[in-house]
């Protein structure tokens, strides 16, 4: 399996010229295609800066971040924002859907961005509501669903822009042990059928013992990767 | 969508939202009533000045203009009226012999322009006849009868029928003076005309002037008054010798007044919405800044900053361009009931006719005001959303995904 992202001496450090923080500090990170990964790690441990680094919502102060070969670091605000649309999916932990759009317009909308035909939108919407558990909850709106109900909206639309990969920070954090468990096997599934590769950032013990690879940060530093 | 998604937003917040839409209407209909009510007020006063005064058109021979003297008459006056007559532009002639002196009663004396007319034709050129409140307007066949303005009557302390004495300077420039009987007093909307000019009639001034038949000026009243200036023009060619001016020129600083009306009014409003401006300012950041983790998911999914402008853009718009409507209709509603029953300002009349204008104003809404305020309101909406979508634009999508 070829490198979908790989990271070189990447750091970041915040307030570099007051108090700096090493948020990551020399990180070199490889990751496959198809790959279900979790980044642990206790709080202040560097896992949101460094997601945030790979997925190109940061810049970092040193180093690189490789997509298939890509050097993101590079690019201007623009491109980024560009490639993200085009390449990366995300999930949020506190899911952060458009309040004032309903599930399938939530799903649609980044579609709309890249172009998409209204059919196809309506369409694609729908299979990934319905990937999700979702098909009687088109035309509900975000205040109207569960944080489990929402998160899964938040995956179909990651899943709706066709992503090299997506990534989830902290996907599970606001959910109950039920919804949780509902959203684990979406992403297992995703990721064995569909060969979508996830990286996530957890506490949850629950989502550590699903991947397959975890990666543990201490003070912005890999200090373990194991494949289990 | 972008459309979808930016009308939901301006409603996520009612009562702001209707806060704004209700200040852009406000504003709007305070802004627009002024310009109303300034446009009624300056209608009625150059009505007032075209029918009681200047009429439309008025003749004369080019050297009266500058030195009354009674010599200074135009030449076949009587001949010019009757083609006049039969113009088919016009409504009605009316001849004058126009002369300065003392007019005095048994207590006081003041200056005068009295002007002598032919009731007949002066009464379908000049609204005057309808503004005596005492008397009449030369009904009697009575000689040397004079109607005077209300405040000259109480200047020189006389009543209706009470004799005054006219004194002035003949065509051949003998001081000459003659006994009128007061018929009628007049009270039109400006008291400085009341108090300086009386009216006898033509042949009675004419014979102590020793004018004849000579006339110092014609007054010619058109059947619509947005033909003037065409139709002075051909009046211009067809007398080259006589001086035909128009209202206007006639009345330079009533000319000024409505041409700088318009330039004035923009002002108005323009200062009105620079202070909505600041206040849809105030929303759209509020709105920014409480949706800014919002902002900061929109760009991460991929949302290019161009859009995340023209959102707030739209949200901007939107809001202020559903007040316009409001406002719009709250300004027709209100003129069009004030633009018939009019605006009582009995208390401050006296100041108000000193001025020319009338104690009842009645609010005129120009069709034309409609469309240049409605853009200048979206320019308005359009420049507020500026500085709140740049600083949407600031915004890092890594931190901002992150704020409460």
């Amino acid at each position: 399996m070829s490198n979908i992202i790989e990271s070189h001496n990447l750091s970041k450090v915040y307030n570099p010229d007051t108090i700096p923080v090493n948020a990551v500090s020399g990180v070199n990170l490889q990751v496959e295609e198809g790959e279900f990964t979790a980044l642990v790690g206790p709080s202040g441990s560097g896992k949101t800066t460094l997601l945030n680094l790979i997925g190109g919502l940061d810049y970092p102060t040193g180093g690189s971040v490789n997509i298939e070969g890509v050097d993101i670091t590079k690019m201007s605000e623009n491109k980024l924002i560009d490639f993200r649309l085009k390449n990366i999916g995300f999930v949020f932990q506190a899911y952060n859907l458009i309040p004032v759009l309903t599930a399938s317009e939530n799903v649609e909308f980044v579609m709309l961005l890249q172009k998409t035909s209204k059919r196809e939108r309506e369409k694609r919407a729908v299979e990934l509501l319905t990937e999700v558990g979702l098909k009687d909850k088109l035309d509900k709106r975000p205040s109207e669903l569960s944080g489990g109900q929402q998160q899964r909206v938040a995956v179909a639309r990651a899943l709706a822009s066709k992503p090299r990969f997506i990534l989830a920070d902290e996907p599970t954090a606001n959910l109950d042990s039920k919804s949780t468990e509902n959203l684990l096997e979406i992403m297992a599934k995703l990721n064995i059928e569909d060969k979508m590769t996830f990286i996530f950032s957890t506490h949850d013990q629950r989502v550590i013992d699903k991947a397959r690879r975890v990666v543990t940060l201490v003070d912005g530093k890999i200090v373990s990767d194991v494949k289990q | 969508m972008l459309f979808k998604i930016a009308w939901r937003n301006i409603w996520r917040n009612h009562i702001r939202s209707v806060v704004v839409i209700a200040s852009v209407a406000v504003g709007l209909f305070a802004g627009m009533f002024m310009m109303a009510f300034f446009q009624g007020a300056i209608n009625q006063e150059v009505q007032s000045t075209v029918e009681t005064q200047l009429s439309h058109i008025q003749f004369h021979n080019p050297a009266f203009i500058d030195d009354k003297d009674a010599n200074f008459t135009i030449d076949n006056g009587q001949a010019i009226i009757s083609g006049l007559k039969s113009d088919k532009n016009v409504k009605a002639v009316s001849g004058r012999i126009i002369t300065t002196g003392m007019i005095s009663s048994s207590s006081t004396a003041s200056g005068v322009e009295i002007h002598g007319v032919n009731p007949g034709d002066e009464k379908n050129v000049s609204s005057l006849s309808h503004d005596i409140i005492e008397g009449d307007y030369f009904t009697g066949v009575k000689k040397n009868e004079i109607v005077i303005g209300k405040k000259l009557a109480e200047k020189l302390g006389v009543k209706l029928h009470n004799k005054l004495v006219l004194t002035f300077q003949s065509k051949s420039g003998d001081l000459t003076a003659g006994s009128f009987r007061i018929a009628g007093i007049f009270r039109s909307p400006n008291s400085a005309f009341d108090e300086a000019m009386v009216f006898t009639r033509l042949g009675d001034l004419a014979d102590l002037l020793g004018t004849g038949n000579e006339l110092h000026e014609i007054a010619v009243l058109l059947k619509d008054g947005q033909k003037v200036e065409q139709v002075t023009k051909t009046y211009k060619k067809t007398y080259p010798l006589l001086l035909v001016q128009t209202w206007k020129e006639l009345s330079p600083q009533m000319a000024l007044l409505t041409g700088i009306m318009d330039q004035m009014m923009y002002i108005i409003i323009g200062i009105i919405l620079l202070a909505l401006m600041f206040g849809i300012i105030n929303t759209m950041l509020m709105a920014v800044l409480e949706r800014q983790r919002e902002f900061g998911m929109l760009m991460a999914i991929g949302m290019n900053k161009p859009r995340v402008f023209l959102m707030i853009l739209l949200e901007s718009v939107m809001l202020t361009c559903a007040g316009i409507p409001a406002g719009m209709l709250l300004v027709i509603g209100t003129v069009g009931y004030l633009g018939r029953h009019g605006i009582d300002l009995s208390s401050i009349s006296q100041a108000l006719s000193q001025y020319g204008f009338s104690s009842i104003i009645y609010p005129d809404l120009q069709r034309s005001m409609f469309l240049p305020v409605t853009l200048m309101t979206a320019f308005t909406a359009v420049l507020s959303a500026i500085y709140p979508a740049i600083k949407a634009l600031r915004f890092k999508p890594a931190e901002a995904i992150h704020k409460i």
